[in-house]
Parts: C-alpha cells; sequence; structure tokens
C-alpha cells in the first residue's frame, strides 16, 4: 500500500501562524467597534484597526500586512452586515491601499518610523476612500469640498496610532 | 509619555508637509464653495439634479424628494441647513448626520448615491449660519 507522506508544520510555522490569527481577531474586533461608533464625520474611523495592519507589516512583514488588512475587512463586514455593499468596498479600498502605501513607506523612506509610516498609511486611506467614491458611486468632485477637514483628522490619529504601534512593537520584543 | 509622540526628523517633515498641502488645498477650495449666494446643490451619482437658495429665517421650509439608487430620499432644506430626512439606506447614516449649513459641507449617502453639498455665502442676517 502506497503511504501518503503528510509533513507536520514545525513549531516557528505555526507559531507565526498563530500569531498571525490573533492580530487578524484583534483587527475584526477593532473593525466591529469602530463601526458601532458614533460617527465623526463621513467615512471617519479612528483607524484602530489599521494599527494592527501596521503591527502585523512590522512583526511579520509585508505579505501578512496586506492579507490581514483584506481579511479583517471581509470578517469584520461580514459580522456588521456590510459584506459586499458600497461601504465594504469603500473599506477595502481604503483598507489596502494604506497596507501597500505602509509597506512602500517602510521599506522606502529612511529615517522614517512607526509613527511616519502610520500618518501616511492614515492620510491614503481617507483618500483612498474618496477616490473610490468619486470613481463608483458619486461621480461628482464636489465629495473633495469636505476632505481637506478629514485629512487632518486623519494625521492627528495616525500620529498617535503610529506611537502606540512603536509602544506595541516594543513591548512585543521588536527591535 | 510625550517622547513616544515626537517620532523622527523623518517623521516631522512628513507631517509638515502633509499639512502644508492640506492646508493649501482647504484654502483653495474655500476660496472657490464660499463665492456666491448660499446655495444646496444636490446630486445622483454624476448627475445634478438641482439647485437651491438656503431659506432665510422665516422663510418655508424646501422639501423634495430624489430618487436614488435604491429609492427615494427625501431631503429637507431649511433655515438650520440641508439634511437627508428620511433614506432607504441600511446604516441610516445619512439621516443621523442632521443639518449641515456651512460652504463646503456636504451630505452623502453613498449606497443611494446620493450627495448634497453647500456652496456660497449668506445675504445679511444669515451669516451666522452659512459661512
Amino acid at each position: 500500500m502506497k503511504q501518503i507522506a503528510l509533513s507536520r508544520p514545525s513549531l516557528p510555522e505555526l507559531e507565526s501562524k498563530s500569531r498571525w490569527l490573533a492580530l487578524l481577531m484583534l483587527a475584526i474586533g477593532l473593525h466591529v467597534f469602530e463601526a458601532s461608533l458614533p460617527s465623526l464625520g463621513p467615512w471617519f474611523k479612528p483607524g484602530l484597526a489599521n494599527l494592527v495592519t501596521l503591527l502585523a507589516l512590522v512583526l511579520m512583514g509585508q505579505r501578512a500586512a496586506v492579507t490581514l488588512a483584506i481579511g479583517r475587512v471581509i470578517v469584520g463586514s461580514f459580522f456588521i452586515g456590510t459584506l459586499f455593499t458600497p461601504t465594504f468596498i469603500i473599506s477595502m479600498a481604503g483598507g489596502l491601499t494604506a497596507a501597500l502605501v505602509m509597506i512602500a513607506a517602510w521599506r522606502w523612506i529612511p529615517g522614517i518610523s512607526l509613527i511616519g509610516v502610520s500618518l501616511l498609511g492614515a492620510l491614503v486611506h481617507m483618500l483612498a476612500q474618496f477616490v473610490t467614491v468619486e470613481f463608483l458611486f458619486i461621480q461628482q468632485a464636489a465629495l473633495y469640498y469636505a476632505l481637506p477637514p478629514l485629512l487632518v483628522i486623519s494625521c492627528i490619529s495616525g500620529w498617535i496610532n503610529g506611537a502606540l504601534a512603536e509602544y506595541i512593537a516594543g513591548r512585543l520584543g521588536h527591535e | 509619555m510625550f517622547e513616544a509622540l515626537k517620532g523622527t526628523w523623518t517623521d516631522r517633515l512628513l507631517l509638515l508637509v502633509s499639512l502644508a498641502a492640506i492646508m493649501a488645498g482647504w484654502i483653495m477650495i474655500q476660496a472657490y464653495v464660499s463665492s456666491g449666494p448660499a446655495m444646496a446643490e444636490i446630486y445622483h451619482a454624476d448627475t445634478l439634479v438641482a439647485t437651491y437658495p438656503l431659506p432665510q429665517k422665516g422663510e418655508p421650509p424646501i422639501h423634495l424628494q430624489v430618487e436614488g439608487e435604491l429609492g427615494l430620499s427625501e431631503i429637507v432644506i431649511d433655515e438650520q441647513g440641508a439634511r437627508i430626512a428620511s433614506s432607504p439606506c441600511a446604516t441610516q447614516r445619512c439621516v443621523l448626520s442632521g443639518p449641515h449649513r456651512h460652504a463646503g459641507d456636504m451630505v452623502a449617502c453613498v449606497p443611494n448615491r446620493i450627495l448634497i453639498t453647500l456652496r456660497g455665502h449668506a445675504e445679511s442676517g444669515f451669516d451666522a449660519i452659512v459661512e
């Protein structure tokens, strides 16, 4: 009888997967929590779920960050009942674009810390949401009238989230 | 505690450049939307559906219904500003956001593809409401 050789995952591999899953659960929880907060403006959120994407990037690498950004939007939208709605599409565009820009900033901007990476992520997250709405749903440049004050708030939230990410990454042993 | 919020020189430079760009954009947008009389513009997707002057104090409110992607959105424009009074969308965030009254403000219902923007400055006696 032919035997199928099953390779068992190594302990570091299992540890890495469980760490990613723990971050995903945290990101989903924060995604749902943010959705239940009172609206601070059109599409504005404090960006706590994005903070987890940043942590995944620093602790586990760019692939983990991108898959986490996609996973938390899909599963989080499932929980709050917005799966495949315009809200889902806007969240996905914002989360994914922010993840990609944070990866690029972390890799290629010399001297940047997690604060600067988070700042860029927050700004791009907001911009990507407006561009998505204008491109897919309401084709009016008038949408952008409301953008500048929201970008200022994004600067503040991105900076604070970056400082939080620095602190958490430091506590988790990232050099 | 404040030490943790300082960031590197690169971070601070990025913040400075970002804020400068945002402020420049904000000033340009405000200069554009603040000209002319106070008006509410109502859009559905890529179409300008209607433009109304904001009512002065004592003038009757304007009620209108706009057909969107999901159904009818009821819009009220009165001396407090413009708002979506009812909407067929699930989240009702557009309704909950209440009246908006400053030039550059907007009320958007993305699922129903309805947008209300406010622009212009008011005649005398209305400056406190629409800037």
